[in-house]
């Protein structure tokens, strides 16, 4: 056929265009319609102001970004965010890899804890959540009526973990760690069981600890594991919502410590909910702080990564 | 092995990041509810100058320059809705040239028990008549079916809708419905029997916007082994907050309960609709304008004597531990749960009659060791006065506009029939909900209930107060979700122990900031 090109000459004519262009319809057509366009909606909306109905929208300009993104109210929960993200991201790796090596023996019933370890990862944020919620409650929950636990964290009774402003954040992290867990868990997993054996065996030989095989062999290899579950971990930090809006509902109040970023912008109780101007900018404010974030680390995290290669 | 697309330079990105997070250090302290708002912002913060720690971190002590000093009362803003002959009509006899039965959709928040109750109700409808077929579309909670119908087209909008009764004011504004009172006038409907309060909770510039469905109000529920144990009359619970406080003292020093009330801050309950309800209970207006239900309100009267009697009142009783606050109670279970506690339980709280049925079901499937269902007394709300009276709150059913003449007048029909007397009478006695007509509380099955349990009778017995003015229902406030919020805040602050005069000025000064800037685009 004439698609075939010869060597030195440009591979492509004109008469290819059309082909190219019908073939790239497709993907094009639901890029434009569920990506792009409402990607470039939300970044218009986002510099209005509208009703709760989204209607009689005033345009103030691109320093309604600035505005918000300065607000006290998406400050706070950048921060909060943040602090969620701080315990959430190493958290969930430590135990996710720590579980993970335990479970990378060969014992007898040792599918019995793989199974438990990664059974988290079949259940919903709903039901994770609420499991957390009857857990936690300060007056009848599972935690609350176990008096050495309570004679040690008094807060657990009064005025409750989740009531608390200086202890809900933790202990809405606490239960997103809990939920994430068999994810992670599941992906070291089978990381770990593609490091070949004779690594181990070859170091053992030569005189290495388990520690020192641990840091020298397993982490090394695990490492573009350990990049991917570090985004996804970190993404979903800031991706929080269903265990803040079972949990807490963005309280406790006064302070609203648990307000994080995709709670400010979706929740029901935040204080811009009925202005889908702010939200749209809180959305789009969003979008560019994780674009950044995922910048950095890849560039940063990139680079060790080649090693394992 | 990960794709990476840009090739930025690191520094350059690091340092944008930076940048970017280093902002949460210095920010400018400025409301998200200001931004856009272009000119100075005029920041007037009582919070930073006196230097007391309240917590109340929402920053909204700013005001934008576009607001124009409110006019001390009864002057609404520019955007009111026009007289009735010029609103959308409601073509109440198109039914009659329907060929065939007329099919619509009624989207309702109504979850499990409430949900079976209403099929019933449908399933009663459609079975009594063969004009009009209603599918039911259950959108799972009040929030949901208002964030769809916004969200909706009007071809995707249903042809019914449930609505709470929060909404009033911006769903009146939003255009997109035919007004109810533009039914009753054409069908001539009576609507004496509806009770003034609950028919009034959906008037908006003297227009009737939508017909009261299910109504409910805040009642008091109290355990009456504790109250006898600690020698009180189990049959005779606190009216006034005056003699909450005697009762709250009598159990506590008694050592039968730890508090005798379980307060808290959520903003369905205690952090925004009691607040609400203890302003009616004295007649005074909540909001100017009627309460915002003759003009648009412009501003909130809540920031004075009767506002700061109630929030001093509320720290004391924390204070001093006759009452304690469960926090935010989300899904209203906290408080319930406080007055089960192994511990330290309270011996009453404050919560909606909607949840008597519950209640009466967990207590009956021994969630609580030694408590019967009978052991739970349910008494009229505590409020800042001897007589038992509150504003009405539930949801009613709105017609949606640009319809064809045969639905929306198929719509009217089943509204007519969801406040039937019968129709009310069962479905208030399968739900707790309290019928939205006096002529219903004659008729079984509820009257045999009423007579059987008059436990479920206290919620309807709060509505025949009078009604000697707005303050007899909530306020209309476009925001007044978000005003909640602010209220919320404030009552939570003020158990946290704050000053409670400049709580008061801030949940004030940002709640008038929603209104300006609510008014502002509507």
């Amino acid at each position: 056929m004439a698609v075939v090109a010869e060597v030195g000459k440009r591979s492509w004519s004109w008469r290819d265009l059309w082909l190219a262009i019908v073939m790239l319809f497709p993907s094009a057509a639901v890029l434009g319609v569920f990506i792009v366009y409402p990607l470039g909606r939300a970044i218009v909306l986002g510099q209005q102001r509208c009703n709760s109905f989204g209607t009689q929208c005033v345009s103030n300009g691109f320093d309604q970004y600035v505005d918000l993104f300065l607000s006290t109210e998406f400050q706070g929960a950048l921060e909060s965010t943040a602090i969620l993200a701080l315990i959430t991201v190493p958290l969930g790796l430590i135990l996710g890899v720590g579980l993970a090596v335990l479970a990378d023996k060969h014992l007898r019933g040792i599918g019995f804890f793989r199974t438990a370890f990664s059974s988290t990862i079949a259940t919903s944020v709903a039901v994770a959540s609420l499991m957390w919620l009857f857990l936690l409650q300060p007056s009848v929950g599972a935690l609350a009526n176990i008096d050495w636990f309570i004679s040690i964290f008094p807060t657990v009774k009064n005025p409750g973990l989740l009531q608390d402003p200086r202890t809900a954040l933790p202990a809405v992290a606490m239960s997103s760690v809990w939920a994430g867990l068999g994810f992670t868990f599941i992906l070291v997993t089978a990381s770990l069981q593609s490091v070949p054996r004779e690594l181990h065996e070859a170091a053992a030989v030569d005189g290495a600890s388990g520690t020192v095989r641990f840091w020298k062999i397993t982490v090394p290899l695990l490492a573009p594991t350990l990049l991917f579950v570090i985004i996804v971990l970190t993404t979903r930090a800031f991706q929080t919502f269903g265990e803040i809006d079972l949990l807490t509902n963005g309280g406790p109040r006064p302070g609203n410590s648990t307000t994080t970023v995709t709670y400010f912008v979706y929740g029901e109780s935040s204080v811009i909910a009925s202005d889908p101007g702010l939200q749209a900018g809180g959305a789009v404010l969003l979008f560019v702080i994780l674009l950044l974030l995922s910048a950095l680390q890849l560039r940063g995290l990139g680079r060790r990564v080649d090693l394992g290669g | 092995m990960i794709p990476f697309a840009p090739r930025v330079a690191r520094r350059p990105t690091a340092l944008v990041f930076i940048v970017a997070l280093s902002a949460v250090a210095c920010s400018g302290g400025n409301s998200a509810l200001d931004a856009g708002n272009n000119g100075t912002a005029v920041t007037t913060s009582p919070a930073e100058s006196s230097g007391n720690d309240t917590g109340v971190t929402d920053g909204a002590e700013s005001t934008g320059a576009d607001a124009v000093d409110a006019p001390e009362s009864t002057v609404g803003p520019a955007t009111t809705i026009a007289p009735i002959a010029e609103l959308p009509p409601c073509p109440v006899d198109a039914l009659d040239a329907a060929d065939g039965p007329v099919k619509i959709t009624f989207w309702h928040g109504m979850a499990n028990e409430l949900e079976t109750a209403l099929i019933d109700v449908v399933d009663g409808y459609n079975t009594s008549q063969g004009r009009v077929q209603v599918i039911l579309q259950n959108q799972t909670a009040y929030e949901s079916a208002i964030d769809k119908y916004i969200a909706s087209g009007i071809d995707s909008r249903p042809d019914i809708i449930q609505l709470p009764e929060y909404i009033v004011q911006s769903f009146a504004q939003s255009e997109t419905f035919v007004p109810m009172q533009a039914c009753i006038d054409a069908a001539g409907f009576d609507m004496t029997p509806i009770l003034p309060r609950v028919a009034n909770t959906y008037l908006f510039e003297g227009i009737q916007w939508s017909m009261p469905f299910n109504v409910s109000s805040p009642v008091l529920f109290y355990n009456k082994q504790m109250y006898e144990a600690a020698g009180l009359d189990p049959d005779d619970p606190p009216v006034s907050l005056d003699d909450l406080r005697t009762v709250s003292q009598q159990l506590v020093d008694s050592g039968v309960a730890a508090h005798g009330i379980v307060l808290d801050s959520g903003r369905d309950s205690g952090g925004g609709w009691f607040f609400e309800q203890w302003f009616g209970r004295v007649g005074e207006l909540y909001a100017d304008n009627g309460n915002g239900r003759v003009a648009p309100a412009t501003e909130v009267l809540f920031d004075n004597e009767t506002g700061f009697d109630i929030l001093t009142y509320l720290q004391e009783m924390v204070d001093s531990g006759l009452a304690v606050s469960v926090g935010d109670n989300a899904g209203g279970q906290d408080s319930f749960f406080k007055m089960i506690d192994a511990d330290a339980p309270g011996a009453s709280t404050i919560a909606t009659s909607a949840a008597i049925s519950s209640v009466v079901a967990a207590l009956g499937s021994g969630v609580a060791p030694g408590l019967t269902t009978d052991d739970i007394g349910i008494g009229p709300m505590p409020g800042p006065s001897d007589t038992p009276a509150a504003q009405p709150g539930g949801a009613s059913v709105w017609i949606p506009v640009g319809k064809s003449d045969e639905v929306t007048a198929a719509a009217w029909d089943f509204t007519q029939y969801l406040v039937d007397a019968q129709v009310q009478s069962t479905w208030a006695s399968a739900t707790g909900y309290v019928p939205v007509r006096s002529d219903a509380v004659d008729l079984d099955p509820i009257a045999a209930l009423y007579e059987d349990d008059p436990r479920y009778r206290v919620a309807y017995d709060q509505m025949l107060a009078a009604v000697d003015s707005e303050s007899a229902v909530v306020p209309a406030l476009g925001p007044l979700r978000e005003i909640r919020s602010q209220t919320a805040d404030a009552v939570a602050a003020t158990y946290a122990g704050g000053d409670i005069a400049q709580i008061l000025t801030e949940a004030a000064t940002a709640s008038n900031t929603l209104i300006e800037t609510y008014n502002a685009r509507n």
